[in-house]
């Protein structure tokens, strides 16, 4: 994890105590520090529990006005109604697509442009930063409306082709700033060795800088992953309910008779699986782009 | 800049290119619905509210397999969910794609008419179209046009406990509104030991309830003055029906203030609740539930109300008509099929189907047939017959999409505003939002 | 690993600059590379920019969506009509004093608890960290509705628990009557889905702090509140104003939690400058009037940004 590893690895290393690093540690202090800890985390996953606990109740014990702390009669109803429901499995099959094109266009595209604002010194790469940094932070939403007549008109809209090159857009920024983070990262010596032993500069990049960027790589189309799977205004906006992805569908399953709560907070999990898995593979680096440079990954 | 103006209408003029201009343009020639269209290889988009698949999908593939049959041309249909269709619609109008046939609420379709969303059509070729209900028909006239075909309604009806009525020694469902207000008081004593019991379960952003409550004392939402529309809520007939209302609310509901109806047969069938107003079908939506909501054919579970509610017109109150009308989008590119299913799903064949899958027919000659074939919406049926309808005003759905109603009403109730206060502050914003060039 | 730099190398001459062989002038090669990036930010972001401005200057209703006719121009008209309206004000009013208040309680309680967790035994950090995890995992749509369900007047958990507390009669309490209290309940929404990442990262800034510099001062007779303030917060200092930069933006640009909360049709007073401006366009179809909105939205944030973009410049510059 980001915190603990480093903490950890140090501990295993050289020290006996408990990695506690802050000064003054009393038993007492350490108790009351520790129920904190544990009182702060069960508040943190009390929502987590509710929606696990809501998604495995039949429908009339979701709808009750004594909620019960445990399903009195657990089931997986709410998940197979989930799946059940119209268009989810085609939902989750566009978002799968709409996803993986654009973090696979975002990587090509960002990383040469990472490589070229890490590794040149040319007039005109400080205005290049300054563009990927300023649009990484620009609303998408008030955005939305010229971004729709646009699409429009190149007959991009209601399809998975227009939602997908604007997600790559979208995570485009954040993965030029991370990616060049982690081929900043290489020492220039290696490159500069090795041009000197007569690599051309295209050889230097398929054998040094890619290899070495390659958990770089994964860690930011990860990241990727999971902006375009949770991105839901865009698409709800842009396509009609069969081409959205299962955000908009989460958004959408309501019915005018009232919010099916069961098997919604089922598909909630249901969409949630694959964000928590791959956030629990990178989480070490996730951070990094972010703050990049004041924290070094 | 040039360039830029000149690119709009470049594509404008592509845009353009296979649709006529909208409803101002003079000589817009209606869409026939009568006639034979050969429409063999063609395939007509349908987009119908949700609604018709959960309540009467059948009626829809018995329309859709009889105009196959007759024009040869295939149909999918597309159902939208209430919450965003707008937006959606809004999208999809834009561009060069779109659904053949739009189904819309009522309230909601003079927008969408003046911004020429929607051919014009010809009420003769369908049938009933002498009779239809004026609530539905009024959001399709513009300008001496009409562009839509109404396709149901629904009227709202008081929905009871007659297990509690029993209990309380009331006899009939109430006559008059000093009745209902005598009754509730008999439920409220009958349960005061239940601090979460309310007489009436009525949530505080229901507008379509506050507003027939408006209705009941001569009020009246916004009015025409000229080519002006001038709110209505702050005058002392509207005070005098909203004060009607908050006085009931305050004194027999405990429900949330900042809720509308949407869930109101959910909550009222934990049993909590004496009488709740609500359509007709919602009194079977409060008594038995779908085992899995997203399951058509799902066994039902019965809640704690099953076999204990009864539904009656809600005394001296008028309803608000509710419903549905379709419309045939100018920028179809098969209007004439699209016409013709209209007309097949609109038919006195289909709205026997509606009727059976309760709801209300769109037209008045069908609503007795209604009453005496289907004696779950007989009482909507007799509500819709003295019924009203919001202003027909171009930009109405402007002020339901700007929630104004919702807003005043939460304020009124939680005591943030006066009822006059809070009516005149909807009244500005009424004014404002409708007036708006 | 380094984590946060050192004060020591941070203050250190800048690492001279390596005579590289990428020095030519004439090469061509880091625009080509560069090229493909600059185009579709170009095509997707900048484009729609400009256009987004010029509708802000145009009238656009429905009815030229529809027809694709050119709206008319009205030139500064809905910037007029925007800043003359008191709404809007009252928007951009609440907007800011949520971003403050909620940035304000987000770092302070993420600084908290990244500092609980040096402080706690192992296993008890382990648990924090995962539990974060799960937190910061969470789709935001899907955190904001199970906050939507957990308070809901009727089912939700919270009344049903809040009324057990003796004399607590919280049945039916409905949230979003007062405002205060609905802001309330976003704000949880927001801190609670914002912590984890800022803990998490505050956190492996603290690790980086010298344990003989802490050791040294204690010996001293420093207190440990006095270590805080002199040792430990001047080293997170670049790492602080970062995460509460990138905070603010996040925050300023409130959608989704008040959106879902409040049932796709917030009231008036749950309204943000986000919000504001999709209702505006997309609910009342008044495009040019919500583009304005946007606009405005920009300029404002404007201010953060270059701040946050100055700090990042710094370090993309060292390197």
């Amino acid at each position: 994890m980001v915190a603990v590893a480093p903490a950890v690895r140090r501990k295993r290393a050289k020290s006996t105590d408990d990695g506690v690093l802050t000064v003054g540690r009393s038993r007492a202090g350490t108790i009351a520090a520790n129920t904190a800890g544990i009182l702060f985390s069960v508040f943190m996953l009390f929502p987590v529990y509710w929606v696990l606990n809501t998604a495995f109740k039949p429908a009339n014990e979701v709808l009750s006005l004594t909620p019960t702390l445990l399903p009195k009669d657990p089931t997986f109803d709410n998940f197979v109604s989930a799946f059940r429901a119209p268009l989810f499995l085609e939902n989750m099959l566009n978002g799968v697509i709409v996803t993986l094109l654009a973090v696979a266009g975002a990587l090509v595209v960002g990383f040469l442009a990472a490589l070229s604002i890490a590794r040149f010194k040319f007039y005109g790469r400080k205005a290049i930063i300054l563009v990927v940094l300023v649009v990484q932070l620009i609303p998408f939403i008030s955005l939305l409306i010229p971004l729709f007549l646009m699409l429009q008109q190149a007959k991009l809209t209601n399809s998975l082709i227009g939602v997908s090159i604007t997600y790559l857009v979208l995570i485009l920024p954040y993965t030029v700033w991370t990616l060049r983070g982690f081929i900043s990262g290489i020492p220039r010596e290696l490159d500069e060795a090795a041009l000197i032993d007569g690599c051309s500069r295209a050889q230097v990049f398929w054998r040094i800088i890619l290899p070495l960027t390659g958990p770089g790589l994964v860690a930011t189309s990860v990241y990727g992953f999971i902006q375009a799977w949770n991105e839901f205004i865009i698409i709800n906006t842009l396509n009609s309910p069969d081409k959205q992805n299962l955000m908009a569908w989460l958004l959408q399953n309501q019915t005018t008779r009232g919010t099916a709560w069961g098997p919604l907070m089922a598909g909630a999990i249901i969409t949630s699986i694959p964000v928590v898995i791959f956030f629990l593979i990178i989480q070490r680096n996730i951070a990094t782009g972010l703050t990049a440079g004041a924290v070094k990954g | 800049m040039k360039r830029k103006i000149a690119a709009a209408a470049a594509i404008a003029a592509t845009l353009l290119g296979a649709a006529a201009c909208g409803s101002n343009d003079e000589d817009a020639p209606t869409t026939s619905a009568s006639g034979k269209v050969d429409g063999t290889g063609k395939t007509l988009k349908v987009w119908l509210m949700v609604d018709a698949q959960t309540a009467w999908k059948n009626v829809v593939d018995d329309a859709s397999k009889r105009f196959t049959e007759a024009t040869g041309a295939q149909v999918t249909v597309e159902y939208q969910q209430w919450a965003n269709h707008l937006t959606k619609l809004d999208a999809t109008l834009a561009g060069a794609d779109v659904p053949d046939v739009v189904e819309l609420g009522n309230t909601e379709f003079p927008k969408y008419v003046f911004s020429g969303a929607f051919a014009a059509i010809n009420p003769a070729d369908y049938e009933n179209s002498g009779s239809w209900l004026a609530g539905l028909k009024g959001a399709c006239d513009f300008e001496g046009q009409t562009y839509c075909v109404p396709y149901y309604a629904g009227a709202r009806v008081l929905i009871y406990r007659t297990d509690l009525f029993k209990e309380a020694g009331i006899a009939a469902a109430p006559k008059t509104y000093d009745e209902f207000l005598a009754d509730a008081d008999k439920l409220q004593t009958l349960k005061k030991s239940d601090p979460k019991f309310g007489a009436v379960y009525m949530p505080g952003q229901y507008w379509y309830a506050a507003m027939s409550w408006v209705k009941s004392t001569g009020g009246d939402i916004a009015k025409q003055d000229g080519d002006k529309w001038v709110g209505q809520l702050s005058q002392p007939q509207s005070i005098e029906g909203l004060q009607r209302w908050v006085d009931m609310v305050k004194k027999y509901s405990k429900a949330d203030p900042t809720k509308n109806e949407n869930e109101q047969a959910g909550i009222f069938a934990q049993g909590t609740a004496g009488m709740f107003y609500g359509n007709a079908w919602e009194q079977g939506s409060a008594e038995e539930v779908k085992k899995d909501p997203n399951d058509p054919n799902s066994t039902m579970v019965p809640t704690k109300v099953k076999g204990k509610l009864a539904a009656a017109p809600m005394p001296d109150v008028p309803s608000f008509l509710g419903g549905s009308n379709l419309g045939v989008t100018e920028k179809s590119q098969n209007k004439e099929l699209a016409a013709q299913w209209v007309k097949a799903f609109t038919d006195s064949q289909s709205m026997a189907g509606l009727i059976k899958a309760n709801a209300l027919p769109n037209s008045t000659a069908l609503l007795d047939k209604a009453a005496t074939e289907n004696p779950t919406i007989a009482p909507s049926a007799l509500a819709a017959k003295s019924s009203w309808f919001t202003p027909n005003a171009e930009k109405w759905a402007d002020v339901e999409k700007g929630a104004v109603l919702q807003t005043m009403l939460t304020d009124i109730l939680t005591g943030k505003k006066s009822v006059a206060d809070g009516a005149k502050w909807a009244d500005d914003q009424i004014n404002a939002t409708l007036n708006e060039s | 690993m380094s984590v946060v730099e050192r004060p020591a190398t941070r203050h250190a001459a800048p690492p001279p600059a390596r005579p590289t062989a990428k020095k030519r002038k004439s090469d061509k090669t880091p625009w080509l590379l560069a090229i493909p990036a600059l185009v579709l930010l170009a095509g997707l972001l900048g484009y729609p920019l400009i256009r987004m401005v010029i509708l802000s200057f145009q009238n656009m209703r429905l009815r030229e969506l529809f027809s694709g006719r050119t709206p008319p121009w009205v030139g500064f008209d809905n910037y007029t009509r925007v800043l003359s309206d008191g709404v809007f004000w009252a928007v951009t009013g609440r907007t800011v004093a949520f971003t403050i208040v909620s940035v304000l309680i987000s770092v302070l309680l993420g600084l908290a608890i990244a500092l609980l967790m040096r402080r706690v035994t192992r296993g008890v950090r382990l648990f924090m960290v995962v539990a974060m995890m799960f937190v910061w995992a969470l789709p935001q749509l899907v955190a904001a509705q199970i906050f939507r369900w957990m308070t809901d007047s009727d089912f939700g958990v919270v009344n049903y628990l809040l009324d057990k507390i003796p004399g607590v009669d919280y049945a039916n309490h409905s949230w979003f009557v007062n405002p205060w209290q609905g802001w309330a309940v976003i704000t949880t929404l927001v801190v609670w889905a914002g912590i984890p990442f800022l803990a998490i990262t505050l956190n492996a800034g603290l690790t980086q702090v010298p344990k003989e510099l802490l050791e040294a001062a204690t010996m001293d007779g420093a207190t440990p509140w006095q270590s805080l303030r002199n040792i430990i917060l001047p080293i997170l200092k670049p790492l602080v104003t970062i995460v509460t930069t990138l905070s603010v933006i996040w925050n300023f640009g409130l959608f989704t939690q008040a959106w879902v909360l409040r049932d796709g049709h917030p009231e008036p007073s749950f309204q943000t400058l986000t919000t504001y401006s999709y209702t505006q366009a997309f609910g009342q179809s008044r495009y040019s009037l919500g583009s304005a909105i946007a606009v405005i939205t920009v300029i404002l944030m404007l201010g953060v940004m270059v701040f946050y973009i100055r700090q990042m410049f710094k370090i993309g510059e060292v390197e």
